[in-house]
């Protein structure tokens, strides 16, 4: 009996170690890829020619950052640059849109809240296609406009939903004795209900920044001239179609180090998802709490 | 009520003069859901709108009221198409391989990741196992590219340096299934695991205390205890995901496939983007949307049909 017992104490910890060990290394092989690109960005080239570089950068350099953001003609600057615009706009105007619909959409003396949340559900779930989205666009001019990043898609339905959902759930007692006192709707909005929302905000706003910042397929429609590219198409272009031909770039030489068309390729990779995981330890809470708002049945 | 249909001007009056009234108590309200009103209004409801043109023979210099009107003409088309069933065969064998494929392995990993005790590591566990999710398509297969890259990339390094020939993954054909639920997984896995991480933590201790006292092992208590107790949400989830057929990963796709991958990569999507924007010649649009309106009213019946399911069975919807 005692030897029983001691077996199985030890066949269980033996089960945590494997079981914490594997999962560790699950974790890790989903981030190595990021971190594989940044050690073949600042590799010197002929060491990565050599097929050397698989955990830790070799002959370590920085100057292939510095060539990619010195030859406008990958546009890799005009691309973070509009990125970051369209993103910040986008986020302001999406937050502050999303926020006050999803107010009025969960104020019960609001009659009209069904049938117009109704609306924003079944156009959600029936997809109209890109073709006749753009004839719409088209007819409000966002064709080759940038604003086209930020207006039209300024709510997000499934964010609206979350947002709507955490609005519900504040007591109805705050907002009556907001109202017993005299208080506007709008003084209920901004001096009762906004202090409590900070961390929908958060949540809310950053998915939307996320996606902006992610977004390939509306500006590949939308925004046909170089000046506006993001930099996920700039991206797209110097690194997957260029993967076959491999002719966008050529091996250079700064100084006494070799950069070829790999620590290019790798350096406009890392600068393309550097922002996302600069603010991820930040706000990767905020995400955990989206998915499981977002999860809640309304 | 006999007094009420006596007098229908005097019914009608009071209801105007109830939203009227309505309007002026909580017009702050009205003021405020203005501009999420134009947004539904012009931006969702109007492309819906504009989805006649598959019954017509658009042209953009006439527009959507000067354009000729030709019935069911281009849906007849689509069934004398034989692409659009290529077409709707690689679709779905995209969804049918993310739900066979992917969707146990969230699950799994929740399993396992339940029986991590150290809050710091179960932390960071899952931390890293969701940061792909946040990650652009445009990054996801550039890297992809770097990695699979004929000439110096690390996969064909090893296979170089085992003794084989280098393989150009990304334009043979029967590399994009493989490749596109490797990077559906890498993305989602994580991602989807939290629901089941929440369900988890919602389960009584009791219970475990109970099974081990009458001597049950780790495995036990997984298979009896952690699993059915998160049954709902699996049922949940693989419901969605049937409802979801129809739904790719359009970005992924458009950056990943390339002319010579067309014959497993294209998908319905895709085909009506390059209708409409890549074509050499005089764009058929008329064509591609009525290609669209087809797969947008099944999708549509799919969803809703889901949703009165999940209902049913698990008392959950989902909107």
């Amino acid at each position: 009996m005692l030897n029983y017992s001691h077996h199985k104490h030890h066949r269980l910890s033996l089960f945590d170690g494997v079981n914490e060990l594997f999962l560790l290394l699950v974790s890790l092989l989903c981030v190595y890829p990021f971190l594989y690109v940044f050690f073949v960005a600042c590799s010197d080239g002929a060491s990565l020619a050599l097929g050397q570089v698989t955990f830790l950068p070799k002959g370590f350099q920085l100057l292939s950052f510095q060539y990619i953001f010195d030859n406008p003609r990958f546009n890799v600057g005009t691309g973070l640059i509009n990125s970051f615009l369209y993103t910040l706009g986008g986020t302001a105007v999406a937050l502050f849109v999303t926020y006050i619909t999803a107010f009025v959409l969960s104020r019960k003396r609001f009659v009209h809240r069904h049938w117009i949340m109704r609306l924003f559900i079944i156009t959600w779930v029936f997809d109209a296609g890109i073709i006749p989205q753009y004839i719409i666009y088209n007819a409000f001019s966002f064709v080759d406009n940038p604003l086209v990043m930020i207006i039209p898609g300024a709510i997000n339905t499934q964010f609206l939903i979350i947002a709507r959902t955490f609005l519900l759930g504040i007591p109805d007692e705050l907002e009556e004795a907001a109202f017993i006192d005299g208080a506007s709707d709008l003084q209920i909005l901004f001096r009762v209900f906004l202090p409590l929302s900070t961390t929908i905000l958060a949540t809310v706003g950053t998915f939307y920044a996320v996606s902006i910042w992610n977004q390939y397929l509306i500006p590949q429609i939308y925004l046909k001239s170089d000046k506006y590219r993001t930099i996920q198409q700039v991206l797209k272009n110097v690194v997957v179609t260029d993967g076959a031909s491999d002719t966008t770039f050529v091996n250079v030489t700064v100084g006494d180090v070799t950069l070829n068309q790999h620590n290019l390729k790798a350096a406009a990779i890392f600068v393309t998802m550097l922002p996302i995981v600069l603010v991820y330890p930040f706000v990767q809470k905020y995400f955990k709490k989206g998915v499981l708002l977002g999860s809640v049945k309304g | 009520m006999k007094a009420m249909s006596s007098h229908p001007a005097a019914n009608k009056r009071t209801l105007w003069e109830r939203i009227m009234r309505d309007i002026k108590r909580n017009r702050q309200l009205y003021l405020l859901i203005i501009p999420g009103f134009l947004l539904l209004v012009l931006f969702k409801i109007g492309p819906v709108g504009a989805m006649v043109i598959a019954f017509q023979n658009f042209r953009a210099s006439r527009g959507l009221w000067g354009s000729q009107w030709v019935g069911i003409t281009n849906f007849e088309r689509i069934i004398n198409d034989p692409y659009i069933l290529t077409l709707t065969k690689n679709t779905v064998i995209l969804a049918v391989l993310s739900v066979v494929v992917v969707f146990p392995i969230p699950i799994i990993f929740a399993l396992f990741l339940n029986e991590v005790k150290s809050k710091r590591l179960h932390g960071f566990i899952q931390s890293m196992s969701f940061l792909p999710y946040f990650i652009s398509a445009a990054v996801m297969v550039s890297i992809l590219s770097t990695l699979l890259s004929p000439s110096s990339g690390l996969v064909n390094n090893l296979i170089r340096a085992s003794g084989g020939k280098s393989i150009n993954f990304m334009s043979q054909p029967e590399w994009f299934r493989p490749l596109y639920v490797l990077l559906e997984i890498w993305q989602t896995f994580g991602y989807s695991a939290i629901i089941y991480i929440a369900a988890m933590t919602a389960i009584d201790p009791a219970l475990y205390e109970a099974a081990e006292m009458d001597g049950a092992n780790r495995w036990k208590k997984m298979w009896h205890i952690t699993l059915p107790s998160i049954a709902t949400s699996v049922i949940v989830m693989l419901i969605i995901s049937v409802g979801n057929i129809f739904t790719v990963n359009l970005d992924r796709i458009l950056i990943m496939y390339n002319p010579s991958t067309y014959s497993t990569a294209d998908v319905i999507q895709t085909y009506v983007y390059r209708i409409a924007f890549q074509s050499k010649g005089f764009p058929d649009y008329s064509y591609s949307a009525a290609v669209n309106v087809l797969k947008s009213v099944i999708a549509f019946i799919l969803v809703m049909g889901v949703n009165k399911i999940a209902d049913k069975a698990a008392d959950a919807r989902l909107f």
